[in-house]
């Protein structure tokens, strides 16, 4: 369970943990968009330029980012496969047995390579210089605007801070149920499929049955200490857009125009 | 003066069996009032009830005089703070310092004076140097201490423990123990401690005894341990003190100590210098 | 067959920056047939230590030996069933991994994975319960109406039906009230002394480790710093208070007497043996 980058947050003391989390998700989704621009390679190579910058100066190594890839390998290659068989487009340039391989197939196939692949990096880059909490009250901020028709944003920011705290508990649980009903017999690699289905069912109820208990104990906490929904509470952590925010968001605004540019003059 | 008044109590959650049957009590303001009772004597209702996360189907229950009721239990709540069981369940924000701050969120303190409210009752608990700690890094009673300084930040008139040490190891019972009775000596706070440590209540000034839902023994500990034959029918324990008292009385040795070790101690010195 | 560790460590997480090392060259043999308390802070590496003995833990080095089967590090054990069989472990609050819809499923469930059949499954779980101290009547109930002490009496039966020939017991009772704590310490010692089970509890207890236990092993910090028989571990009050743990009240109240004057002998570990030296004292003076 420690091995998982992909989403991981690493303490690190760097001017890209230190922007406020609203630039950050802002930023991920201007420089989303711009990935997303049909600009040709050279498009890719100022996209890619960007990407590479950030995580420099996010202080992210190339074996961590590497790692956080590493769950998403299988369905990249699986997309490409099918791409680039399906796709005939361009020149025919040759054959693998009976399916033909045009030059338009190969290069959007590229294409899609880079783009899963710089947008694997920015979530990265997000996830890893930033607090989940810090991420939650991003959020919550940003959805504020959408309180006028009634989108609960203080109640979804809760609910995912609460889920985020909660996360790491229920994993230990998890192994220490599992570890539990191992010491009763149960094996969950070898068996019959009646087996098996006993032997998840006896992982799943018991983690039922607990957080229900956590959730409970934790609804009577948060009443006990004055919690009301729908009430209207101060909140102790506050977000500060800087200077340095306000350049980040020019710059990469500056960068979508630019794409959307090259994008038209193509 | 008394701080709370219950009168009448009845709670069941289903009709056929009831949990609370016609429970009164009064706890004096100031004092330390301990409640006592076998795993399932209804303690732990008498706590939810008295805050108001379960209600009643009858009887009633006075804050200072205060009713509690649909209009009154926020007010209620405000001046009562409950510290529960499990030190992992009532954690509620991401770190030491979110964690106390969310009470005060909910009070509506202003954000930038929360910070040295925080730190304040973290110095307090002994948690200053936590601050930014999240709870997986925590043992057992730092979380209990965190939990009692985001109870103690919201100013209230009284404290209940339910069973607040019972999943701590010795040493986390001892550090939350001692800080029970130090917030308890320096202010002029209630305490109810809702738990099963014969010795912390025959320290206390005042012990409520639950048995099916019903309370069966109420008054100042030094008279209510005195019913030996009551509290082992009942399935409680003895204070070491007194099993001991007993002992020296089938040796020849009668003494009148009180129920504590302390007092034991101090009054077989006495004799011994004595004679 | 005593139960041995040789050498044993475990390190959790190797080589990722999370790396720790819980255990550090356990050298320790388990009398067969006794009960033994295993005591330690929280973090001394106790629980680790315990989970060796059916293999849910490897060891990253050393080896353990439990019953006639030997597991050393760099193995890659198969065959386990055999070994889960005969050692039952009884993790803290067991009363979690219940599931099935009867109480009467849910102590099957264990000796039906040994390959038991369901028949006698069921009849074993009938006379476990009763072991246990429930009645009959709640062997068709789910599990999940019993009480918080019921559940943890239901768990328990569900180890014992798998008839194991040692049993560990993780702070078996923690959180139940001091009634029901005796009750189910009572239970593993007639296991112990009736049905000659060699019965391991890691507890925090100390009033349970003087009045049941025969032997005590000390973790702390991933080495054992004693093993003694219970009144030896007892006596030296000196490491006592440097692990820091708190003695059972008769001992207390004897330190605190020698501490004011009293001459009381260091082997007074029974109340009535310290009320007669007492009351002697006392008497003695006047």
């Amino acid at each position: 369970m420690n091995n998982i980058a992909l989403g991981r947050y690493i303490p690190l003391n760097s001017p890209i943990h230190h922007l406020d989390p609203r630039t950050k998700i802002i930023g991920l989704i201007l420089m989303m968009i711009a990935i997303f621009i049909p600009a040709g390679w050279f498009g890719y190579l100022l996209v890619g330029t960007a990407v590479f910058i950030l995580t420099l100066l996010a202080k992210l190594k190339l074996s961590f980012l590497w790692r956080s890839m590493k769950p998403m390998l299988f369905m990249l290659v699986f997309l490409l496969v099918i791409n680039l068989f399906i796709v005939r487009e361009g020149d025919l340039w040759f054959s693998i047995g009976p399916f033909p391989i045009y030059s338009g197939a190969v290069f959007q196939t590229l294409y899609i390579v880079v783009r899963l692949m710089l947008m694997i990096v920015l979530t990265t880059v997000l996830t890893a210089t930033t607090k989940p909490l810090e991420l939650t009250l991003g959020i919550e901020d940003l959805l504020g605007p959408l309180k006028v028709i009634h989108v609960p944003a203080h109640e979804i920011a809760m609910m995912i801070s609460i889920a985020l705290r909660f996360i790491p508990t229920l994993i230990e649980e998890t192994q220490r149920i599992m570890k539990a009903q191992a010491s009763r017999g149960v094996d969950l690699e070898e068996g019959s499929f009646k087996e098996k289905v006993m032997a998840i069912l006896s992982l799943i109820v018991p983690l039922f049955v607990s957080a229900f208990q956590h959730a409970d104990d934790l609804a009577n906490a948060m009443e006990a200490r004055g919690y009301v929904p729908d009430q209207l509470r101060t909140r102790y952590k506050q977000l500060v857009m800087r200077g340095v925010d306000f350049l980040t968001l020019a710059v990469a605004v500056v960068l979508m125009v630019a794409l959307i540019m090259m994008a038209w003059v193509l | 003066m008394e701080k709370v008044k219950v009168e009448d109590l009845c709670f069941a959650y289903d009709p056929n069996t009831p949990v609370i049957q016609s429970v009164s009590f009064t706890v004096e303001a100031g004092s330390y009032t301990t409640i006592i009772g076998h795993n399932g004597s209804g303690k732990s209702t008498i706590a939810k009830l008295m805050i108001g996360l379960l209600a009643a189907q009858s009887g009633k229950i006075w804050m200072d005089g205060l009713p509690l009721n649909e209009a009154n239990i926020y007010e209620i709540r405000n001046r009562v703070g409950i510290v529960f069981q499990n030190p992992d369940n009532q954690f509620i924000g991401a770190s030491v310092a979110d964690d106390i701050a969310f009470g005060l969120e909910n009070h509506q303190v202003q954000s930038d004076r929360m910070q040295a409210i925080i730190e304040d009752y973290a110095q307090r608990v002994g948690m200053q140097d936590f601050l930014n700690s999240e709870p997986t890094k925590l043992s057992g009673g730092q979380k209990q201490r965190v939990a009692i300084a985001g109870v103690l930040a919201m100013q209230p008139q009284m404290i209940i423990f339910d069973e607040a040490t019972s999943m701590l190891d010795p040493q986390g019972k001892a550090e939350i123990n001692d800080l029970i009775q130090e917030i308890h000596a320096q202010g002029d706070l209630t305490v109810i401690s809702i738990t099963h440590d014969i010795e912390e209540v025959a320290k206390s000034d005042h012990v409520i005894v639950l048995d099916q839902g019903r309370v069966v023994l109420d008054g100042h500990p030094d008279e209510i341990l005195q019913h030996e034959a009551e509290l082992i029918r009942l399935k409680l324990d003895i204070p070491f003190a007194l099993k001991f008292r007993h002992e020296l009385e089938k040796n020849g040795v009668s003494i009148h100590a009180g129920t504590t070790m302390e007092g034991m101690v101090a009054e077989l010195c006495r004799l011994r210098s004595k004679s | 067959m005593p139960i041995t560790f040789e050498k044993l460590s475990h390190e959790y997480h190797p080589d990722t920056p999370f790396a720790y090392l819980a255990l550090d060259g356990i050298d320790l043999s388990i009398a067969e047939g006794k009960m033994t308390a295993i005591i330690g802070s929280t973090g001394s590496g106790k629980s680790t230590l315990v989970q060796h003995l059916n293999a849910l833990l490897l060891p990253s080095g050393g080896s353990v030996t439990v019953l006639d089967r030997t597991i050393t590090a760099g193995d890659k054990p198969k065959q386990l069933k055999e070994l889960r069989k005969r050692v039952g472990l009884v993790f803290q609050f067991p009363e979690y991994q219940l599931f099935e819809e009867t109480v009467a499923q849910d102590i099957a469930f264990g000796p039906k994975n040994f390959g038991m059949s369901e028949e006698e499954a069921l009849a074993k779980a009938r006379e476990m319960l009763a072991f246990v101290g429930l009645e009959e009547s709640h062997l068709e109930r789910s599990p999940f109406e019993l009480s918080g002490g019921q559940k943890r009496r239901v768990a328990i039966a569900g180890i014992l039906a798998m008839d194991p020939d040692v049993l560990v017991l993780d702070e078996p009772a923690a959180g139940l009230d001091p009634q029901g704590a005796k009750e189910m310490m009572s239970l593993f010692v007639k296991l112990n002394r009736e049905y000659h089970k060699t019965v391991l509890i890691v507890t925090h207890d100390m009033e349970h480790v003087l009045r049941y236990c025969d032997d005590v092993v000390v973790v702390d910090h991933g080495h054992i710093v004693q093993t003694a028989d219970t009144a030896t571990f007892f006596r030296d009050t000196e490491l006592l208070h440097q692990l820091r743990i708190n003695p059972p009240a008769v001992i207390r109240l004897r330190e605190a007497l020698c501490a004011n004057g009293f001459v009381l002998s260091d082997q007074l570990l029974e109340m009535e043996e310290l009320a007669a030296a007492v009351a002697q004292a006392v008497k003695h003076h006047e």
